[in-house]
């Protein structure tokens, strides 16, 4: 393994590879990794991708990010300005391809809580709330879940409260939409016929037993799991130069 | 119709306690700050907030004890974390959460907007999101008649009173918003009072060399009111840039106790024309 690749980057490199070209992408709000991965995968596999920024620039030049993902200096160069109602508007119409959204909490189905832990009208834990997650995880054909912490407290059994819809909590047609889970460790997808969690790929420096350990249910392993690919040396470069300040550790700490 | 005002302290006074109050921008973009400070200073109370995905404007007035009900998509600081004020009385129960999504909450705004009273969403069916503002009485799973499918009715959700800074401004009440408008202008038609606090008054005849760069017209606007960096710490488009030491700032002083210190030194210390 390269050693100037570090967690963000595989993740980041694995978050952009989600992406195809003349996929229309959004991002929504504390989302460092997102806007880092939509970032590179315009530079390179997916040139002609309609990227939608939550600061509602139209493919922007993310030359640098900040601590807010809705920073207005993310939408330098735009083309236009979406607004998210906008987006959510295309998003009804199942044509917002690709969107990115995190978890507190996520169970094998893939329902995520981003609520609260323990009870809704006492909590334990007030979470920040799912945002778009609710409206947007069964009707988007791919949501790519982000999680920095991979451990058996996030990844659990059953979520204290189910804010974005699981495979189990769908109708029908929406349960050909995909979900894809990127996490420090490795790669998950859902892609069998129960639409049950299955790890795709684990991080270098990872393995299939350690992130098994560290998920609170049986996850499924693909039979032809692998390695997670590696980013280039220019990606990294890429990358550090957009974010020279380490935003994207912020996550991680 | 002149809706221009001398002082923050009138235009505050449009917002009475219990009333359901949104403010404009998002996150920490365009957020109305000073009015937000004003509304402080005034001791407002009970107050009932809404809006899509608020951040430091809702945390200083649920930490000065000026709110009771709050109803958002998501309330958190970036990649700064949780909202200090808001998890904190949240869980000790001091104030009512009821969670929305972003896609409902616009859609009970274009509800009010558009003269509806409920609009129809996709998306929605299955989260438990559903169960809990059932309670509030803002969902109700619906069928299309013409299709049959099953959605959710979103009821119309119209503020008292919205409270939107901007870059621009009359003193009619026409105002220009620079950068992106975010649900502004829909807020602003949903709410039944608009207040506007503004960068910059400029003549008319500005407006009316360039009426595509008008954002929304006087007759949606009830009172404006000159604030120069009135979305401090928050940014302006055009203006200024977030001030994100401020805000860390603000987070050491709520982690650390001290929040009535910050109170006095950024809110209670400071008069509006200082």
């Amino acid at each position: 393994m390269n050693d100037t690749v570090d967690v963000p980057g595989l993740m980041i490199y694995a978050m952009a590879s989600e992406i195809k070209n003349f996929d229309t992408v959004l991002h929504g709000v504390s989302s460092p990794l997102p806007v880092l991965a939509m970032s590179v995968a315009r530079n390179t596999h997916a040139p002609d991708m309609g990227y939608i920024s939550g600061a509602e620039g139209v493919d922007p030049v993310v030359d640098r990010i900040y601590p807010s993902s809705f920073d207005t200096r993310q939408n330098r160069n735009a083309v236009a300005y979406f607004g998210l109602h906008e987006a959510f508007d295309l998003a009804q119409r199942g044509e917002l391809d690709v969107m990115f959204l995190g978890a507190a909490q996520i169970d094998r189905y893939g329902n995520t809580n981003l609520s609260v832990i323990g009870d809704i009208d006492r909590p334990k834990i007030q979470l920040p709330g799912g945002a778009a997650s609710a409206f947007l995880m069964p009707i988007t054909p791919k949501v790519v879940i982000w999680i920095t912490r991979h451990s058996n407290r996030v990844f659990v059994d059953k979520v204290d409260f189910v804010t974005g819809q699981g495979y189990n909590n769908r109708s029908e047609e929406y349960k050909k939409n995909e979900v894809v889970v990127v996490s420090n460790l490795g790669v998950m997808n859902f892609k069998n016929p129960d639409r049950a969690m299955q790890i795709q790929s684990y991080h270098p420096g990872h393995t299939v037993d350690e992130i098994k350990e560290k998920t609170g249910f049986d996850v499924r392993v693909v039979p032809d799991v692998a390695e997670t690919p590696v980013p280039g040396p220019e990606v990294i470069d890429f990358i550090n130069n957009i974010d020279p300040d380490g935003v994207r550790w912020t996550e991680f700490r | 119709m002149k809706k221009v005002l001398t002082s923050l302290e009138e235009a505050a006074k449009f917002v009475k306690d219990g009333d359901l109050v949104t403010t404009g921008g998002a996150t920490f973009h365009r957020a109305p700050m000073e009015l937000v400070r004003e509304l402080v200073r005034q001791g407002k109370k009970n107050l009932n907030l809404v809006d899509r995905e608020p951040a430091l404007d809702f945390d200083l007035l649920i930490g000065a004890g000026c709110v009771a009900k709050i109803r958002a998509g998501m309330l958190a600081f970036e990649v700064f974390g949780l909202a200090p004020n808001f998890r904190k009385k949240s869980e000790a129960g001091e104030i009512i959460t009821k969670e929305g999504a972003c896609q409902p909450i616009i859609a009970g705004f274009r509800a009010a907007a558009m003269g509806l009273p409920s609009l129809p969403v996709k998306g929605m069916l299955g989260s438990d999101l559903l169960e809990i503002s059932e309670v509030i009485g803002g969902y109700k799973q619906v069928e299309d008649p013409f299709t049959g499918e099953k959605m959710i009715a979103v009821r119309a959700i119209e503020p008292d009173v919205a409270v939107i800074h901007v870059q621009k401004a009359d003193e009619y009440g026409n105002i220009r918003i620079e950068g992106p408008v975010y649900e502004d202008v829909i807020k602003a038609k949903a709410a039944k009072v608009v207040v506007v606090t503004a960068e910059e008054l400029i003549p008319t005849s500005e407006f009316r060399k360039m009426p595509e760069a008008t954002t929304l017209p006087h007759f949606i606007v009830d009172a404006v009111v000159e604030s120069q960096k009135g979305a401090y710490p928050c940014s302006c488009f055009n203006y200024y840039d977030a001030d994100y030491d401020h805000i860390k700032d603000y987070l050491k002083a709520a982690a650390e106790d001290q929040f009535k210190e910050y109170l006095n030194n950024y809110v209670y210390g400071r008069k509006t024309d200082e």
